[in-house]
């Protein structure tokens, strides 16, 4: 960016009616150029911290996680020798390490199916309460609105108790359908009060549309407001892909069976076990291995998210 | 093709008092393309939509041929409706947004297919058919829009102001063709527009709506030359009609200094209705210009003086927007004048209406009092 060729562009009041044409800018620097440059300097000087800003963050963000890579694939003396450093030559048997003698394989199918199971279930189930909730007249309708919010302000901590003694009885405790249940309702309010907002800005008529054309109120939502939902429905599908992947809590109190640990308590039990058993490099490998398909569903709907948003901006 | 009726049908939006539309009288002939229009919030919106099944109806019925559609949903009343933002599905493309009804009905894909190709051509859509709606522009998704509805062959067509979104060139041309394409079908047309030009050029007859009340239904023809009432009177017809107060004078009504006509029932109407006024109506092609000393002056009087604020130059002819002084208020009046002769801004220009052209209503009624 060079400040001699840059036409006026917006740069503030100053300017005024002579910056819709670049033609004449040598007469507009002469007369009004003059409070110009400090305008730009403070515009230069915001930008400048916010990218600063920005990059710092990033630095903070992706330095653990790049250190934690690389050295996933290092040996645990070069680990403590040079910290710093790529490796000699990389290591993979680390991975297969973590992955069959810390069991890490076995927690990742773990997390797999109660993640996948609660996922699906919180979606369909969140985005059926929230398209009547945002669609719907009845009495009560408020009610169950506000009941999901209060559900979101609900500390985990005060339910884990009661929690513990409903799961016990129902005979779910170390189970995957217990844990699909409870991070179902976890997630629940959350995704009814994002979904809703995003059900009530989609177009009546089109709904309208489906109804004449024969649409049963299933066969609307289905096929009509659901697909026209999608952006919506990833972004929250990928919220809570987040938080159910690194949950921790929950499973720590309900899921004692070790042979039923998610990733998150495998993670832990294994950074107590290679701490005596002196295999860092390992756990590392582990911290990978759970981080991969975060990062991997992140970058593969991260673009579907933004593109996905213009559908729902037709005429 | 059914006709359609409305019979004292009537809506009252829950926590409201005053029916949206009131106890609404309307027949619908066989084919026949049917525009309701009036200004926004008048009730013709609601109307379609009560025919649509969209809204309830709180009182009176709605028929489609014999039968009683009043408490039917959509899907059972054989309708197709085309929305002013077209409502087009975004996540499919064109062929499979104008064969979804046909879909659900459960009718098979060759049949489907063959019958959305044959509405892409009418509509000229047949290269656009794999397209999603985004990818199209304004025109072409009201097209489809259309087509949505043609390829149902439903027994009534529904539009809610179409044309609205388009631009004003495209909106001229899709009307004639909407229009065209609408006797071609043959299909009973029920059309919403708040623009009287798309009312009086499409319609078969025109019904005028004001605050939920059916003011007048009639022919594009009838309903400019005979308007029932004031509020029909402005509304219809472009630059509206010149609507006046004038005092009740022997043998007519005092027009400036010009007496003109007006026949013995319409002033004993206004007499005993105990008005002292008349309000006399004249489309402004309807005002002659009187020259100094003109032989139309036959009382001496020279008409109303109107001074020219602005001129409208059309090409073919003008309009002079003008000011003119009626009793002791000033009244603002249109004129049409030849394109050849259009007077300078501040001339005084001498008019009176042509006669048999005037339009009498009671001032305080606003009823039709000539004939």
């Amino acid at each position: 960016m060079t400040d001699t060729t840059t036409p006026p562009r917006s740069a503030g009041p100053d300017t005024g009616p002579r910056s819709d044409s670049p033609g004449d800018s040598p007469s507009g620097a002469g007369s009004g150029g003059r409070p110009r440059p400090g305008g730009r300097l403070s515009r230069r000087l915001g930008t400048g911290a916010t990218q600063g800003f920005l990059g710092v963050w990033a630095l903070l963000a992706a330095v653990p996680l790049l250190w934690a890579l690389v050295s996933a694939f290092k040996t645990n003396n070069e680990l403590f020798a040079s910290p710093w450093k790529l490796p000699a030559t990389w290591h993979f048997d680390n991975f297969v390490r973590a992955w069959t003698k810390a069991d890490i394989g076995e927690y990742f199918l773990n997390t797999v199916v109660v993640v996948v199971g609660a996922l699906a279930l919180t979606m369909l189930l969140g985005s059926m309460a929230a398209y009547v909730l945002a669609r719907f007249r009845f009495p009560g309708n408020r009610v169950v609105y506000y009941a999901f919010v209060a559900g979101m302000t609900f500390p985990v901590f005060l339910a884990l108790v009661p929690l513990f003694f409903v799961v016990k009885n129902l005979n779910l405790l170390s189970s995957y359908p217990g844990l699909i249940l409870v991070y179902t309702a976890y997630a629940l309010p959350f995704t009814v009060f994002f979904l809703t907002g995003f059900f009530r800005t989609l177009p009546t008529s089109v709904a309208e549309a489906a109804v004449i054309d024969g649409c049963s109120q299933e066969g609307v939502f289905f096929r009509i407001m659901l697909p026209m939902a999608k952006p919506g429905l990833v972004s929250v599908a990928i919220f809570n892909f987040l938080g159910m992947w690194n949950q921790y809590l929950l499973p720590l109190v309900l899921n004692s069976d070790q042979h039923k640990y998610l990733l998150s308590q495998g993670l832990a039990a294994l950074a107590v076990q290679q701490g005596y058993a002196n295999d860092w490099s390992a756990l590392f490998a582990g911290l990978v291995i759970a981080a991969l398909p975060v990062v991997a569903l992140y970058l593969a709907l991260a673009k579907k998210v933004q593109t996905g948003l213009s559908v729902g901006l037709l005429k | 093709m059914p006709t359609v009726t409305f019979d004292k049908a009537t809506r009252i939006y829950p926590g409201g008092t005053k029916p949206a539309v009131d106890a609404l009288d309307l027949d619908i002939a066989d084919g026949e393309f049917l525009v309701l229009v009036g200004p926004s919030g008048c009730g013709k919106s609601t109307s379609l939509r009560m025919l649509a099944g969209l809204e309830d109806v709180n009182g009176g019925a709605i028929r489609i041929g014999d039968r009683d559609v009043t408490h039917l949903p959509p899907k059972d009343r054989n309708i197709a409706m085309v929305f002013q933002n077209y409502a087009l599905y975004p996540h499919m493309t064109v062929a499979d947004n104008m064969g979804f009804a046909l879909k659900i009905a459960g009718v098979n894909k060759a049949e489907i297919r063959r019958k959305v190709e044959e509405a892409g051509k009418i509509l000229d859509l047949t290269e656009y058919l794999d397209r999603k709606p985004k990818a199209l522009s304004g025109g072409q998704r009201q097209r489809v829009a259309m087509g949505r509805a043609i390829v149902r062959e439903p027994q009534v067509f529904l539009m809610d102001e179409p044309l609205s979104n388009l631009d004003a060139k495209l909106r001229v041309q899709t009307r004639t063709q909407i229009a065209s394409l609408q006797r071609r079908l043959g299909i009973t047309t029920v059309y919403v527009t708040h623009d009287q030009v798309e009312a009086m050029t499409m319609g078969d007859r025109v019904a005028v709506l004001k605050d939920g009340l059916l003011q007048q239904v009639d022919t594009p023809r009838n309903m400019y030359d005979r308007p029932a009432n004031l509020f029909v009177a402005g509304f219809i017809g472009s630059p509206a009609m010149n609507l006046v107060e004038v005092p009740l004078a022997d043998g007519g009504v005092k027009f400036g200094e010009s007496v003109i006509p007006v026949s013995r029932t319409a002033v004993d109407e206004a007499a005993a209705a105990g008005d002292r006024t008349v309000t006399i109506g004249v489309r402004p092609e309807h005002l002659d210009l009187v020259g100094e000393g003109d032989a139309l002056a036959k009382d001496g009087g020279k008409g109303l003086a109107v001074t020219v604020n602005v001129v409208e130059e059309l090409g073919a002819d003008g309009y002079v927007y003008g000011t003119a002084k009626v009793g002791d208020e000033s009244k603002d009046l249109v004129v049409r004048v030849s394109g050849r002769a259009v007077p300078q801004k501040g001339e005084v220009l001498h008019v009176v209406p042509r006669s048999g052209e005037t339009h009498v209503f009671s001032t305080s009624s606003g009823a039709r009092l000539s004939d």
